[in-house]
């Protein structure tokens, strides 16, 4: 009996066996203006020549599972002949879900994977408990981690002690991925070139450009030098899709300070955007979202928490997700943790090799685990039991 | 600005009356004709992105907090342009039309009935769902109660131009300008262009 981990984020969804390795694809369709009729999905995306002004259509929306049409064209797609060949009478399935899903989405999940697709067993689970599962593998001999989750959508900050996730100390921080990117193209919209429809290619230039600044106001000085001085300052060869298939950000040593460059190249100039834009994952007030940042977040979320636990707490705060990609942003959430946190406790702050896969390599433990066959609802019990049964053992 | 502009006259007539010459005035002050331009323009520049008292439009508070909440709610979006599908007349009698087969039918027939159910059920938006979960009734912690508090630290203001810090407020939209030459950009731009 096999057993397929899929951790459903709102961007990428990340798939695989759990004898295998994690494929991570995007979960969600795309349109292009040059071939009109096709809608491509998922992986299909490579077939796409020329992704300019591609047209996304995400089955999720703030975070949450909205749009069931999409989502079983993707799951079609990726259970099907060309992707897993998933043989649903043998499979077991590990799939994700947000904190604090609505009842009525996760009774659709139930239906839509027992009654249509009728997959032998399921487990629906938070992705951030598949990360804490892998964390207290690898480290045993500790009780409890503090797990940030900065996705596409939202950034969750979860406490995990014993392996159970402690309700109470869950914070939500609206600014994810989705939010740089669009805010990102709204700057250079309006100070560059309008690339309002390019989503595609300006998260690329998110990607490769954007870093976390260390110290805030000494880059923005340096930022606003001229010339050679200043060393924060990067140009971007957007791609035209037919000679440069691949946006790519130009070396220092071949940046031209003044006039134009020879070859004919479109080019995106950025000082400040780079670490302002990250920025926001720290301040969201800089665009007038009224929340705390994630350090501050995290300070309140083990505030709310027995003061026993807070050493605890401290000591292994774990980073996921997408976000946690940014060079120097590691380093940076220590920073910050250190100078709110009291004095005698100490920080620990750890990013795995691979975020993105995190949650997918613990459910992936998980599958191995022997007390895996407690935790699924089977096709049985649910036709039985009906919705019940999956209230009760899921812990959503 | 008037007084700057009699500063200048002053150092010309001072300094001609320093050389006594009768030479022309702008050789003996030896001003490029550039940089007479260029003053010439800081002037009318600086009086320029002045508004006159009477004229000046200055939104309220209620005005200004819609504009940021509908500037927030931009950020949510996925696509800012159109579906390229919808734009497409819809396929009429002359469309080729995939032939079924018997086998294919029945498959089809059992998937439809599901697949209309489904669409009706399933096609509510976000706020409809948090709406219908009724989140006040239910106890805490829940998904209203783990959304994350302001901050206690005071937002930070960076120009709505160039995006470096900014220490100064457009008097008319509230927004942020870092030097005078970023506020004539905003006036001309940005200023009062999507105002309700």
């Amino acid at each position: 009996m096999a057993t397929l981990v899929l951790d459903n984020g709102a961007y990428w969804a990340k798939i695989g066996y759990s004898q295998d390795k994690v494929s991570v694809i995007p979960n969600c369709q795309f349109r292009s203006k040059t071939s009109r009729l096709k809608t491509f999905t998922a992986n299909q995306l490579d077939e796409i020549k020329d992704p300019s002004g591609l047209f996304y259509i995400l089955p999720f929306q703030k975070g949450y599972l909205v749009n069931w049409d999409v989502q079983r064209k993707v799951w079609d797609h990726l259970f099907g002949k060309e992707m897993f060949k998933v043989e649903f009478p043998d499979t077991s399935i590990i799939i994700t879900e947000p904190y604090f899903n609505f009842s009525s989405i996760q009774e659709s999940m139930n239906e839509i994977l027992f009654e249509e697709y009728q997959f032998q067993s399921a487990l629906r689970i938070n992705a951030g408990s598949l990360g804490a599962h892998h964390y207290f593998t690898t480290k045993p001999s500790e009780l409890c981690c503090l797990l940030v989750d900065s996705g596409f959508s939202f950034t969750h900050i979860v406490p995990y002690c014993r392996s159970k996730k402690l309700k109470e100390g869950i914070r939500r921080i609206n600014v994810g991925g989705k939010l740089l990117t669009n805010h990102l193209k709204e700057i250079i919209s309006y100070r560059q070139l309008h690339v309002m429809d390019e989503t595609y290619v300006i998260n690329q230039v998110k990607e490769d450009v954007c870093y976390v600044s260390q110290q805030f106001y000494k880059d923005m000085e340096i930022a606003q030098m001229k010339g050679e001085e200043n060393t924060v300052m990067r140009d971007y060869v957007l791609p035209d899709f037919s000679a440069i298939k691949k946006g790519f950000c130009k070396p220092q040593e071949e940046m031209v300070f003044s006039g134009k460059y020879k070859t004919g190249e479109q080019t995106l100039r950025l000082a400040n955007e780079r670490f302002a834009v990250p920025e926001m994952l720290f301040h969201p007030s800089d665009i007038g979202i009224q929340e705390m940042g994630i350090p501050e977040a995290i300070a309140d979320s083990v505030q709310s928490l027995p003061e026993e636990m807070h050493p605890h707490f401290y000591q292994n705060i774990v980073l996921t997700g997408g976000n946690s990609l940014f060079p120097g942003f590691r380093e940076r959430l220590e920073a910050e943790l250190r100078s709110l946190v009291p004095a005698h406790l100490p920080v620990n702050v750890f990013l795995p090799e691979n975020p993105v896969c995190y949650s997918w390599e613990g459910g992936k433990l998980l599958a191995h685990s022997p007390d895996y066959d407690e935790m699924v609802v089977m096709r049985e019990d649910y036709e039985e039991n009906g919705h019940i049964v999956c209230e009760e053992k899921f812990d959503i | 600005m008037f007084k700057v502009y009699l500063g200048f006259v002053c150092i010309y007539f001072f300094l001609i009356g320093v050389s006594n010459s009768f030479w022309d005035i702008r050789v003996s002050f030896s001003l490029t004709p550039a940089a007479c331009r260029s003053i010439k323009m800081v002037l009318e520049k600086k009086s320029s992105a002045r508004v006159e008292a009477g004229q000046r439009r200055v939104l309220d508070e209620a005005t200004r907090q819609r504009r940021l909440t509908r500037q927030l709610e931009a950020l949510e979006k996925d696509n800012f342009q159109d579906d390229p599908l919808s734009s497409l007349p819809p396929p009429g009698p002359t469309a080729r039309l995939p032939a079924f087969s018997e086998t294919e039918e029945p498959e089809k027939k059992r998937r439809k009935t599901r697949g209309d159910h489904f669409k009706q059920r399933f096609r509510k938006n976000f706020t409809t769902l948090l709406e219908e979960e009724n989140l006040s009734e239910r106890a805490e912690p829940n998904y209203l109660s783990a959304a994350a508090p302001p901050s206690s630290l005071p937002p930070r203001l960076f120009c709505c131009v160039c995006g470096f810090p900014s220490h100064y407020t457009c008097t008319t939209c509230g927004g942020r300008y870092c030097s005078s030459r970023c506020l004539l950009t905003h006036r001309e731009t940005r200023c009062l262009k999507w105002t309700l």
